[in-house]
């Protein structure tokens, strides 16, 4: 390690290129720790993700036209009949096992596996609709009350005191809000099992979120936009509107994006409120009245993961849909999470105070 | 660790430096930085600086807002490594004949052996006690009577420690900001430095704290070698030996204080003192 | 409205438009104002409703355990009681004999030798098994007297209420013509009381004849067996002794003795047993699901503070700038993982994984394993961590990001290391921040739901904590999966739906209690940037 250039230095100054002391080696170390540690961490999520999108995949997607399991995506789940007939065996959901029972004239002994068939379209259609209404809800309520707390409240220890106690029940695990649905709507309401009890429910549990992010991002904005703009003569709600909420709109939606991957994600909430484990027809066939619509049960995709994979005996057949199913609702509630990211990220630039 | 001059310390006396010192002492070149480039990613920040900083002087360093005057202080030490995008472009800054950029330089020793002090002072949230000993609890130090020494030599040295002796548990945040400032000169301390880096240590400070400090750097110069930064010129008068002008991440001049604050030899130098621009 | 006048620039009157008085600005208010309103009303009916329809469980699980009480079925119990001390002393003994049999199969011997070679001492172990029969007979028929008397009694009640509801809606006749015999239940437990002889009867029996039956059991060259034997003699001579007790028990006991609010609280609390829908009775005690929480949640945040805190640390001080733009969203993408989905990956993955590792050579070691379970509390508390993870992760590495940056430099300027700076200045200004961040990551953990009910196993036990570590390999159930599993199935007003209520008002709290505790820290320790 001496070199020519060193040897003329003296020791004080050579002392300078330091040597490896214990304090380095214990930082070396534990640093390395950290990072195997995070390292892990992101591995054991991956192989989440992996795992359910590579078997989930195996359902969704084919290697022939069109590519897509159409059947998966568009079918109501059925009930599956494994079976051999003419030296051939064949897998076929109830509905087209009747059909080609009907053609080959015969009856056929079949293996019968329940949920197994068939598609997760009633599914998909009852979580939009619950997403869809539930935020509908919640945003309404909640960004108009956060207008109000940020802008118009008196500061003191009421407001205090209102803001603490929403922040506090954003934590509230969401069984809770769950249990309180099925008292309230389902119960003493008499809505029973329907998609508007499911509304309320889902609503009332992102409200503390949407209310503290919104008030959180208008509180944000510096008051010498509001001061300038009412020093021009502006009204309070001219100010509020051409100066509070523009810059206040990326906080406003990515918060409600928050929300509504968290809606999407709930299941606790749902299990009593809203949520059949099997129907037959879609929201909008065999309706009386157009109100009925609100006052009848959906199915959904993470009730129905909670279904196929806690309530039924499992085999093989039943391992596809459920990791297809899986498959499909990851692939919905990390896309939507995945954009509130990326606004977020991008916004982050954008304002700066 | 004493500073006594040995025969090496001798060849690299710079002749020239007798000429601008007004110590009657010859002191050899402590600092050496030469065509020295610095970057903050993309924008330079330093152009091809070049200077000598001599050992016990106090060298000011003077120019306007974002001249680069606090960027080569914090090369110094190496700092700027805390800074992701900043790098050097070229040249290279010895410390003791030791180009502090080398690979092998550890930032640690170097750290140990070049104290800074901040432009706002920044106690840690522990007690004064415990502010003062940091450095050397970090070093392994534990030893009781070794501390309590130290503390109250560091604190005598930064002249603390009359007005804190009674309340050494208190919070470092506890105490004004002049006192802060002298707490963080004093934590400097214990680390037994050769140097120490002020970046406008008093910019933050009323007068009459300003003039203690002041007053303390006078004292500091018998035994280390003071860079200190600062916006105000008359401050730069009051302690320093030299001053160095920097304008736009150039170095324009750097000469005995008296000689830059009587007569600069640059244009530029000359009307910033006189208050034309900055 | 005023007209406005064009030339008077200081016509200082407001010119806005009206409706009956309000404005625009005033109606825009009352709008937002109202939304609060209802917002913050609908969040408070929220506690209100819990608390209201909670509330009523305490009366009526009071009136249950009167009942309990009153007809006979504690009593019953008692003497049940030393029943299952004798069912345990002869699961004892058959375990000497399956023993006995392991070992002449290890030691090679014909499946008939075995039977001709157990059959030698067979008499003695079917001579003790046949005392048992008159305690056990005696317990059945006390015990169909005593629900057959509580049946009854209930029916009463319910014809009471009936005929009330009759006359209510003016069916007078249908209500007089309803029949309801008076049970008295009085009555009826004197019939039990009037055996109690029999019992004092049994239990001499019981005194007399273990200790000749005990003279002929068998004498074991095994040693090990011997040994078994002679514990077993010493639990027999247990068992005499405790006979006495058991007496006294009775005897001190009062039907009348009231049980009051207080007394059906602390059932309710400390209860440990979690029984519904029995043909005896149904206990709704919370302490195995509480202590089946807790266990769980301390599994995940044992594994999830290391790594979340590690993580943050890592991410916020060492990293590179490339790493940190990658880790910090992928680590808030981890928290979007719905939980159902890692419910799914434990039950269909990480369980069986987990139980296969267990099987392992390798750690054969480990007094618990191989596990037989494959949902345990470590299965669910694992992946719980990795729900953990992201909430004490973000909310960690804001706190060290809010570290002002002096502090580092005046740490890195004395020349301290990267990890001194961290370990003495860092982390120690971020603490508070930290720990809140803990505890909020607790909060997720404890107000999970899915990943518990798939996960856990289910078991309602109070985890047994004497086995040691092993107790984290149990399976267990918990207090979000009991309301999740049991919810659906109850009747609206009933003792098991207020059940449920009063649980899910204990999650209430407890989340209330972390994130009030939480915020609290965070404020109080905040440190002053001055």
């Amino acid at each position: 390690m001496v070199t020519k250039e060193m040897e003329t230095l003296s020791p004080e100054a050579l002392s300078l290129f330091g040597k490896p002391t214990k304090a380095k080696l214990i930082e070396r170390v534990v640093f390395w720790g950290f990072r195997v540690g995070t390292y892990f961490v992101l591995a054991c999520a991956a192989s989440i993700f992996i795992d359910i999108f590579y078997k989930g995949g195996k359902t969704v997607f084919q290697s022939e036209y069109p590519f897509i399991n159409v059947e998966f995506l568009t079918g109501s789940p059925q009930t599956l009949h494994v079976f051999e007939h003419d030296g051939a065996s064949y897998e076929l959901s109830d509905s087209d096992f009747r059909v080609f029972k009907e053609e080959a004239g015969v009856s056929i002994v079949s293996d019968t596996y329940a949920y197994s068939g068939g598609g997760i379209w009633p599914c998909i259609v009852g979580t939009v609709l619950l997403v869809v209404g539930s935020m509908a809800i919640a945003l309404t309520l909640g960004i108009l009350s956060a207008i109000f707390l940020s802008e118009y409240s008196k500061p003191g220890k009421v407001l205090n005191a209102v803001r603490l106690s929403i922040l506090n029940l954003a934590g509230v695990p969401s069984i809770v809000f769950g249990i309180f649905g099925m008292g309230m709507f389902v119960l003493a309401f008499g809505w029973n099992v329907s998609l508007i009890a499911g509304w309320f429910t889902l609503a009332f549990m992102v409200l503390p979120i949407v209310i503290s992010a919104s008030e959180e991002s208008m509180r944000a904005i510096p008051q010498g936009l509001r001061d300038a703009s009412l020093a021009l003569g502006a009204s309070k709600w001219t100010a509020i509107r051409t100066n509070v909420l523009p810059y206040a709109m990326p906080g406003i939606l990515t918060s409600s994006i928050i929300g509504v991957a968290r809606v999407a994600g709930e299941t606790a909430p749902i299990m009593f409120t809203a949520a059949y484990a099997l129907r037959d027809q879609l929201p909008w066939q065999g309706l009386e009245h157009w109100y009925d619509f609100f006052f009848q049960g959906v199915m959904a995709l993470p009730y129905h993961i909670y279904v196929v994979s806690a309530k039924i005996p499992q085999n093989e057949y039943t391992s596809r849909m459920q990791y297809g199913t899986a498959f499909v609702f990851l692939f919905i509630v990390a896309g939507i999470t995945l954009i509130s990211i990326l606004l977020r990220i991008r916004m982050r630039k954008k304002y700066r105070w | 660790m004493s500073l006594v001059t040995d025969k090496l310390t001798t060849k690299s006396l710079i002749e020239t430096g007798e000429l601008y010192s007004e110590m009657t002492e010859i002191n050899r070149s402590l600092i050496n930085i030469s065509n020295f480039d610095f970057f903050y990613g993309e924008k330079q920040a330093l152009f091809d600086v070049n200077m000598d900083i001599k050992e016990r002087e106090v060298t000011a360093f003077i120019g306007p807002s974002g001249c680069g005057k606090s960027t080569l202080l914090r090369c110094i030490n190496r700092m700027n490594d805390l800074i992701d995008v900043a790098r050097i472009g070229s040249g290279k800054i010895t410390v003791n004949g030791v180009d502090i950029y080398d690979d092998r330089v550890d930032t640690i020793e170097l750290r140990k052996r070049v104290g800074m002090v901040f432009q706002k002072s920044n106690p840690f949230p522990k007690s004064i006690y415990e502010n003062v000993v940091y450095g050397l609890r970090i070093q392994g130090i534990s030893r009781k009577s070794k501390l309590d020494e130290s503390v109250e030599r560091c604190l005598k040295g930064a002249a603390l420690w009359e007005e804190v002796k009674d309340r050494l548990d208190t919070s470092g945040l506890s105490l004004s900001g002049g006192q802060q400032q002298r707490l963080c000169i004093a934590r400097a301390l214990a680390v037994e430095p050769d140097i120490l880096l002020m970046d406008e240590p008093c910019s933050a400070l009323d007068p009459v704290a300003t003039a203690k400090v002041e007053e303390l750097i006078h004292t500091l110069k018998d035994r280390y070698t003071i860079v200190i930064v600062t916006h105000n010129m008359q401050q730069a008068a009051r302690v320093s030996e030299k001053t160095a002008f920097f304008y736009l991440g150039k170095l324009i001049e750097m000469n005995a204080t008296d000689q830059i604050f009587m007569s600069p030899e640059k244009e530029q130098t000359e009307a910033y003192i006189s208050g034309r621009f900055g | 409205m005023n007209e406005v006048d064009p030339d008077n620039r200081y016509d200082l009157n407001s010119s806005r438009k009206s409706f009956l008085g309000i404005t625009w600005e005033q109606a825009l208010k009352g709008l937002f104002g109202g939304n609060a309103l209802v917002s913050i009303v609908v969040l408070g009916l929220i506690t209100l409703f819990l608390f209201k329809e909670g509330v009523g469980f305490f009366g009526q699980y009071r009136e249950s355990l009167s009942l309990h009480r009153q007809s006979g079925l504690e009593y019953v119990e008692l003497i049940r009681e030393e029943l299952d001390s004798f069912s345990a002393l002869e699961k004892y003994l058959n375990s000497i004999r399956s023993m006995q049999s392991e070992q002449l199969t290890a030691e090679g011997m014909e499946f008939k030798e075995i039977k001709a070679t157990l059959r030698e001492d067979e008499e003695f172990f079917y001579d003790f098994e046949d005392l048992g029969y008159p305690l056990r007979e005696y317990v059945l028929d006390s015990n169909e007297v005593a629900i057959a008397a509580r049946d009854r009694y209930e029916e009463m009640l319910n014809l009471r209420v009936h005929r009330s509801n009759l006359i209510e809606i003016g069916k007078t006749q249908e209500a007089e013509a309803l029949v309801i015999n008076d049970v008295d239940l009085e009555q009826l437990f004197e019939l039990l009381k009037s055996k109690e002889t029999d019992f004092i009867e049994i239990n001499r029996k019981f005194r007399q004849s273990i200790p000749n039956i005990i003279e002929q059991a068998p004498l074991y060259e095994n040693t090990e067996l011997a040994a078994k034997m002679s514990r077993f003699r010493e639990l027999s001579a247990m068992f005499l002794e405790e006979l006495p007790g058991y007496e006294a028990s009775l005897l001190s006991w009062d039907r009348k003795k009231p049980i009051g609010i207080g007394e059906s609280f602390t059932a309710f609390v400390f209860g440990n047993k979690w029984v519904t829908n029995s043909s005896i009775q149904d206990w709704y005690g919370i302490a195995p699901l509480f202590l089946g929480s807790l266990l769980i949640s301390l599994i995940a945040m044992i594994i999830a503070i290391p790594l979340g805190v590690g993580a943050a640390i890592y991410v916020n001080q060492v990293a590179t700038p490339i790493e940190q733009t990658i880790i910090k969203p992928y680590i808030e993408f981890i928290s979007a993982i719905p939980s159902v989905v890692i419910g799914f990956f434990g039950i269909a993955v990480f369980g069986t994984l987990v139980r296969e590792v267990s099987g392992w050579e390798a750690l054969s070691w480990i007094s618990f394993f191989p596990m037989s379970e494959r949902l345990t509390g470590f299965t669910a508390g694992g992946l719980l961590a990795l729900m953990a993870i992201p909430t004490i992760f973000t909310l960690a590495e804001d706190a060290l990001n809010n570290v002002p940056l002096s502090y580092k430099e005046a740490s890195m300027a004395m020349g301290s290391t990267r990890l001194q700076t961290i370990i003495r200045i860092i982390v120690p200004t971020a603490l508070s921040g930290i720990i809140s961040a803990v505890l909020l990551g607790f909060g997720r953990v404890i107000g999970e739901t899915m990943v518990v009910l798939l996960c856990a196993g289910n078991r309602i036990e109070i985890p047994r904590f004497s086995e040691g570590l092993g107790v984290v390999f149990e399976p267990v159930h918990t207090m979000t999966g009991i309301i999740a599993q049991e919810l659906g199935e109850v009747v609206n007003g009933s003792i098991h739906y207020r059940a449920l209520f009063v649980v899910g008002l204990t999650l209430f709290v407890i989340s209330l209690l972390i994130n009030y505790m939480a915020q609290k820290i965070v404020i109080k320790f905040q440190i002053s940037r001055g």
